[in-house]
């Protein structure tokens, strides 16, 4: 991708960020509308910095920046059976349970190494509770497509347009590509 | 619409009255109008104006809240329009839900509607290929249903008619299980489509693959611009409506045109109960009305009535047009209107991978999909343990895989460069379905809906010789890809209901004999000749191709009939 692109891009989702300040106030509720789950600020930045490391910022923006996190929450509510929204948002507070027992500390404040190895232990199921694997199941394949279907991915890395460029070719040479 | 209904007998007495405005009655509408005929067109649903009414036609992928897909509540309250493929967060606005418009399911069938200006023509996957006579003289070789009487000779004028003006694109491919007709260029097949094409060439006899016709685009004639329509600039988001016209609908093709001859009446929100029968004169006068809104009834009147109101509506429609001369239904002197109902059989497909052309990609969107393979199977002579056969669609494409193991800049850098895979393939069946006596819909006795309509009870399953057929395109599409090279094949058994294909047909049979049939070569009722009916509701037999094509041609060609009739004054 076009570096340039990616730190104006960069700049962008920083000014964004700053209309919504984290906000540690337990009572405060997520920033986005919710029907069906309760979600606090608080439990709002941890998914965000879950996503943050499940897709990391590098020199392109990474989940949290593109509001991945907060995809992952509307689909939570909109798109699933209460058992498992409920199974969700337990497996999101073992998240922090489990990191305060595993790395000695909120998950938030620990360093990315620690924060990965913990997701990946999580990944490899064995161990944790059921909701928490649910949790992180939901949690990263609505990561994944909520990054992969950002305005950001769509438009400036896969270059999608409504209309596209080319014309259908059927026998194009890989290598061009 | 209030100054039609409320107005003179004079001002609720037209030329000719369509009821329905999609894939049939749009062109029906068309070419009442262009005859000179004042035409009122009722359609039950909303009015759904070409571009303006099209929401999701120009959003990104992120811009639709849930990606497509559609929230739990909404699946939930909708467990028969959900198993709809198309029914998402892009086009379920113009799909029926399933508590507006009940209907009894005496055996479980997904009936899939939209009730709107344009119907389902809105939404079709736009595949248009004409019957030969391997089809029309199906039930006649083949000793089920009823003989048609018509034969290809009979309809290919009008299949060119209709092409002409819709725009097919497609090869001429020198077919003659599938003639033939008025093409625009074809959308190319890829290297894998084309390779299994030219191999089933050199292996077998009659197994064809051809790109698929569809009603696009390619490359407007004057006929197409005039119709305010443009080029297909292959999108390929079609299902949302099409800003560019670039595929038919009855939207930005026929209902524009009738529009601006000046001729048209369109109704929206005209839910028909009844046509007029008139046993003085013996013919029908007229159509009973109720305003979908107001629940207020009228009556409106034409010497010519044409029904395309949807193939299991036009039935239930006549069933429910009774008088003293047809107590059971319009022109159902026989006892046989909503029986030998019929549809398509789409419960298979087979995918499998192919190892060569690495070299190779696509680029682009090709709307047509791919390849299509007309029906081979019984095609000369009865070869099998069942009757008639299967066309199948047939499409390429090479994958690429996400290992979406693990987490991290590693993982971000994965998602972001798949890896090339290797070429895929997929195929899915149409098999002909025997239309039976015991395939049939009738009304329900007790139960109607918001409009004092009886409610429709269908009763329509799959029998021995859909199984037999499912089997039989297991075992030669196994062996044809096994025979030219394709590995990881892999048969699916889609248990989906009779109905799910959405190409529901029948009941309201064409025929020789009124004795076993419903209408005659032209399309009237049998004994009630100002009545036509051209939608799926006509069909005698089902054959394997889309019939969106062949019910644009029955009509155009009935319009031409009526018209005649009326001047010569047969009707």
């Amino acid at each position: 991708m076009n570096r340039r692109t990616a730190i104006t891009n960069l700049t962008a989702i920083t000014i964004g960020i700053t209309f919504f300040p984290a906000c540690s106030d337990n009572h405060s509720q997520a920033s986005i509308a919710l029907t069906n789950i309760r979600i606090s600020a608080v439990q709002e930045k941890l998914l965000a910095d879950i996503a943050a490391t499940i897709i990391p910022l590098t020199d392109t923006p990474g989940a949290k920046e593109l509001g991945a996190h907060l995809f992952v929450l509307k689909m939570v509510d909109d798109c699933y059976e209460k058992d498992i929204q409920q199974a969700f948002v337990k497996g999101l507070d073992e998240v922090e349970i489990t990191a305060k027992r595993r790395l000695g500390g909120s998950f938030p404040e620990r360093s990315l190494a620690e924060k990965k190895m913990l997701l990946e232990e999580i990944e490899k199921g064995t161990g944790y509770s059921a909701d928490l694997v649910a949790f992180y199941k939901i949690m990263k394949q609505r990561t994944i497509q909520g990054f992969m279907t950002s305005k950001y991915v769509v438009r400036d890395i896969e270059h999608y347009e409504l209309i596209p460029s080319v014309t259908y070719n059927g026998y194009y040479p890989l290598a061009k590509k | 619409m209030g100054d039609i209904d409320k107005g003179t007998l004079k001002d609720r007495t037209f030329d000719a009255i369509v009821i329905g405005s999609g894939m049939s009655g749009g062109w029906a509408a068309k070419e009442f109008t262009e005859k000179g005929f004042k035409t009122l067109v009722l359609e039950r649903g909303r009015d759904v104006k070409h571009i303006k009414d099209y929401p999701t036609a120009n959003k990104f992928p992120y811009e639709f809240e849930h990606r497509g897909e559609l929230p739990l509540t909404i699946k939930n309250a909708n467990p028969i329009i959900n198993r709809c493929y198309a029914f998402n967060e892009e086009a379920a606005h113009f799909f029926v839900k399933d508590a507006e418009h009940p209907y009894v399911q005496d055996k479980p069938f997904d009936w899939i509607r939209g009730y709107q200006v344009g119907g389902k023509s809105l939404m079709w996957a736009k595949a248009t290929q004409r019957w030969s006579d391997f089809d029309y003289e199906g039930p006649a070789r083949d000793g089920f249903a009823v003989d048609w009487p018509i034969r290809y000779k009979d309809m290919a004028p009008w299949y060119s008619h209709v092409e002409k003006f819709a725009g097919i694109a497609g090869n001429r491919d020198g077919l003659a299980q599938l003639p033939d007709g008025e093409f625009l260029p074809a959308f190319p097949l890829n290297a894998v489509e084309d390779y299994f094409k030219q191999q089933l060439l050199q292996k077998y006899e009659h197994r064809h693959v051809i790109s698929e016709r569809v009603a696009h685009l390619t490359k407007p004639n004057p006929i197409h611009l005039q119709q305010g329509r443009s080029q297909c600039l292959t999108r390929d988001l079609c299902v949302r409506g099409c800003p560019l016209g670039g595929y038919f609908s009855s939207n930005a093709s026929t209902i524009p045109w009738a529009e601006k001859t000046g001729r048209m009446t369109l109704r929206p929100y005209s839910v028909v109960h009844s046509i007029i029968y008139d046993e003085q004169k013996g013919k029908a006068t007229g159509v009973r009305v109720i305003d979908a809104n107001s629940k207020a009834s009228f009556e409106y009147y034409a010497p010519v009535i044409f029904v395309n109101a949807g193939a299991l509506n036009s039935n239930l429609l006549l069933l429910n047009s009774t008088s003293s001369r047809f107590p059971n239904g319009l022109g159902n002197d026989n006892g046989l209107m909503g029986k030998f109902v019929a549809f398509h059989n789409y419960s298979a497909r087979i995918t499998a991978t192919y190892d060569g052309f690495k070299d190779l990609t696509t680029i682009g969107r090709n709307p047509a999909g791919g390849g299509y393979m007309p029906r081979f199977r019984n095609l000369y002579k009865q070869e099998t343990n069942f009757l008639r056969g299967y066309a199948a669609g047939f499409s390429a494409y090479r994958s690429s895989s996400r290992d979406s193991s693990g987490v991290g800049a590693d993982l971000k850098d994965r998602l972001l460069h798949p890896e090339t895979g290797p070429w895929k393939v997929g195929s899915h069946m149409m098999g002909e379905t025997i239309p039976k006596e015991s395939n049939m819909v009738s009304l329900d006795k007790t139960q109607q809906d918001a409009w004092g309509i009886p409610l429709l009870k269908i009763s329509v399953d799959y029998d021995d010789n859909d199984a037999k057929m499912r089997q039989d395109y297991f075992e030669q599409f196994t062996e044809m890809l096994t025979e030219t090279g394709f590995v990881n094949i892999e048969t699916h058994i889609s248990d989906q209901n009779p109905g799910n294909d959405i190409h529901e047909m029948g009941g309201v049979r064409m025929g020789k004999d009124p004795k076993t049939s419903l209408l005659n070569k032209w399309h009237q009722l049998h004994a009630c000749r100002n009545v036509y009916v051209t939608d799926g509701a006509c069909m005698t037999s089902t054959s394997t191709q889309n019939p969106s094509l062949t019910f644009m041609a029955f009509t155009a060609r009935a319009v031409d009939h009526a018209v005649g009739a009326l001047k010569r004054g047969e009707i």
